[in-house]
């Protein structure tokens, strides 16, 4: 293994800036406690003892991103009507969005890199087969992703229920684990072998530490072809959902929530851009249309869409469960729902007579 | 049937970007529909451009957002498709606010388009009311298109009065056909309609059209199919034989965003076309 000192991570941090965008977790000042992942620069406090409270996505995933920009180029613009279309003869010219910069995260968890890779599953197909997303495919192949290994875990943590837990190496390019003055630090890809190499890492003989040891629920695959048995028990549903507020907060702060919004912003009357943001099937609106007709008009329906695309549809589809355990939408959540015994009530109950 | 991927008109390299497209011609249709007949600026990709029936497509006007439409023209027709657009919000009143030669921008082709190909030899029965009549109108199309490779051919189109029925000059053609066994139809009888009365379901069941070797499609308004599925199951029409298409709010268009599912299937990529059996195996969230 390689070791690199406490006191030459920012020299570290400060040469792959050179080349990238770094993110890295940060207490957020006057916060109270609160760290996220924030875009590193020189002379900032990072943070690796603390879980950041949302996840790392916006690194693959920007809240907000824009997709391309348009202009109408003629005289009146769009006047007050926004989107009377631009009138004969007039340009309208469509511009893709400049390429995104390299990236390096820095000190995601093992749950963080684990969501790239089930993500990957959707957004990275092979050619032809379905549509590909090629903003979220150039991050993600000019991301390194360095994760720090879990030696502690909290009481929301259950990522030993998703394969290898807190030694999951999935999504990473290079493992981190901390010991007595710096880190240790393992490649896991050849991109991070060729990290590894740089004179900043030292060779050591130490052994990792040993790591946390999660909350595990046996058997989480069986949901694939449990839940949709218990699809139209709405007192099940309604029951393990009553207390929600329909807040959002655990899609946002979830690392594998990936569904999102696409919508206009005007700059001026005549330019804007096209953009996407993060949505939340949590939301009412989601699905609401314009007739005033809901497929899903109440929390419980919502909340059973969530749990099912989880644990049932995108394992379905893309063979991997996607959540990693990473315990943000039980830390997160005002109204205390804890997704872990929804999946245990789901995992024992029998599916109601009709 | 599924398509191959990427299409013309959704570009794999940008596929959310929309091509900038001209509106050729608008045709008022009712008082809130219209048709808008339009071309991709691109000369190569008006050229390569093709669709089936049942495909999709999104419309953009820049600034007002993006909405999903059945392309409602004739898979033959070359270098300019139709799409029928009722008003009713953002978006779509701001496409009513286009005249010809107004800019509009387009992804098109998506989605799964009516298996017409598994259809060969079959009667095809198609039920359509109000603007549901969009999709039906390209598949009818196509399969007079490709008359020989079908049997008989039956259109029940409703609309709640004679102001509210679409396609005018279609129709015209369409009731001079002996190819083609069609019936216009509105809710109530008035002045100056000599056509047929009656609701959608009542007026199929009347024309009883045989279930034997034959596939059904209908679109329109939910409660419309609801009644339509009714009377096709009385009629003998199984549930593997009866086609009709979902709507589901959308965004992406292409199965990433994630807003369309039933279930595990996306609208967007595994629809928007269904056949009654595909949907009995689906959960019940419409
Ligand atoms: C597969 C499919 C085919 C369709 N074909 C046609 C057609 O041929 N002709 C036609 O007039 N309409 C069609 N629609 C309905 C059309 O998409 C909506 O009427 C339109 O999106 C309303 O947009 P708006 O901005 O005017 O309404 P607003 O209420 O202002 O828009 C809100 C948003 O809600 C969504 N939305 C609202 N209602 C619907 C709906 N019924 N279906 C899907 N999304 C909705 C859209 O994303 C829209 O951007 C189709 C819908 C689908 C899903
Ligand atoms: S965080 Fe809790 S209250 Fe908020 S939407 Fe999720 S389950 Fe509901
Ligand atoms: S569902 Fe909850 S535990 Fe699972 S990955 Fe998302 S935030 Fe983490
Ligand atoms: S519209 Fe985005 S997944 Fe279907």
């Amino acid at each position: 293994m390689k070791f690199i000192s406490s006191d030459a991570i920012p020299e570290l941090l400060e040469a792959l800036s050179a080349s990238s965008v770094v993110w890295a977790p940060r207490e957020l000042t006057g916060s109270g406690g609160t760290v996220m992942f924030e875009r590193w620069r020189t002379g900032d406090p990072i943070d690796l003892e603390h879980f950041s409270s949302l996840s790392a996505k916006d690194v693959v995933l920007p809240r907000t991103e824009k997709l391309f920009g348009y202009t109408y180029a003629f005289g009146g613009g769009l006047g007050g009507a926004f989107g009377n279309g631009a009138p004969a003869g007039e340009q309208l010219v469509i511009e893709p969005a400049e390429p995104a910069p390299p990236a390096v995260l820095f000190g995601a968890r093992a749950c963080d890199a684990k969501a790239l890779d089930v993500l990957d599953a959707l957004f990275n197909n092979p050619e032809g087969e379905a549509y590909n997303d090629p903003q979220y495919q150039s991050r993600r192949k000019s991301l390194t992703v360095i994760t720090l290994a879990c030696t502690t875990c909290d009481e929301a943590c259950f990522c030993s229920s998703f394969g290898n837990g807190t030694s999951e190496k999935a999504g990473s390019d290079i493992i981190v684990y901390p010991v007595e003055g710096g880190l240790l630090a393992e490649a896991v890809s050849s991109r991070g072998e060729a990290l590894l190499a740089e004179p900043i890492f030292e060779e050591s003989e130490q052994a990792p530490p040993p790591l946390a040891e999660t909350a595990r629920i046996e058997g989480l695959e069986r949901l694939e072809e449990k839940l949709p048995r218990l699809f139209d028990d709405m007192d099940f549903w309604q029951e393990i959902s009553e207390r929600c507020t329909s807040c959002g907060f655990c899609t946002y702060g979830c690392p594998t929530c990936y569904c999102f919004n696409i919508h206009d912003e005007m700059r001026s009357d005549r330019e804007g851009e096209r953009q996407r943001s993060w949505d939340a099937c949590m939301f009412a609106l989601y699905t609401q249309e314009t007739s005033g007709h809901n497929p899903r008009p109440t929390l419980a329906h919502r909340y059973r869409n969530r749990i099912n695309h989880k644990f049932s549809y995108y394992p379905e589809n893309q063979g991997k469960i996607l959540c990693t355990g990473c315990g943000r939408c039980i830390r997160g959540c005002p109204a205390g729902l804890d997704i872990r015994d929804v999946l245990r009530a789901a995992l024992e109950e029998a599916p109601r007579e009709p | 049937m599924s398509t191959s991927i990427p299409q013309a008109g959704i570009k794999a390299s940008e596929p959310l970007r929309p091509e900038p497209a001209t509106v050729l011609e608008v045709i008022a249709e009712t008082a809130n529909i219209k048709t808008f007949r339009i071309a991709f600026d691109d000369p190569a990709l008006a050229e390569s451009f093709s669709f089936l029936p049942g495909q999709i497509g999104q419309l953009s006007i820049l600034g007002a957002g993006e909405s999903t439409f059945a392309i409602s023209s004739a898979p033959s027709q070359k270098g300019r498709f139709d799409f029928s657009v009722m008003k009713t919000g953002v978006v779509t009143s701001a496409i009513h606010e286009l005249s010809a030669g107004d800019r509009i921008a387009v992804r098109a082709p998506m989605g799964c388009a009516f298996p017409t190909d598994d259809w060969k030899g079959k009667n095809v029965v198609l039920v359509g009311g109000g603007i549901g009549m969009a999709p039906l109108r390209s598949l009818l199309f196509y399969l007079l298109d490709h008359r020989d490779d079908y049997g008989e051919l039956t259109l029940v189109y409703g609309a709640r009065t004679p102001e509210d029925l679409c396609f005018a000059s279609d129709r015209r053609d369409w009731e001079g056909r002996a190819d083609l066994d069609f019936a216009a139809t509105i809710d109530t009888a008035c002045t100056g309609w000599d056509g047929c009365v009656g609701l959608v379901p009542s007026v199929v069941e009347e024309k009883a059209p045989s279930p034997e070797n034959a596939v059904a499609v209908t679109c329109g308004p939910p409660i419309m199919i609801r009644y339509a599925l009714q009377s096709l199951d009385k009629m003998g029409f199984r549930e593997e034989r009866v086609y009709t298409t979902l709507e589901r709010r959308m965004k992406c268009g292409i199965g990433l965003c994630g807003r369309c599912n039933l279930g595990p299937k996306y609208v967007c990529t595994d629809g928007p076309v269904f056949s009654l059996a595909e949907l009995r195996e689906l959960p019940d969230e419409l």
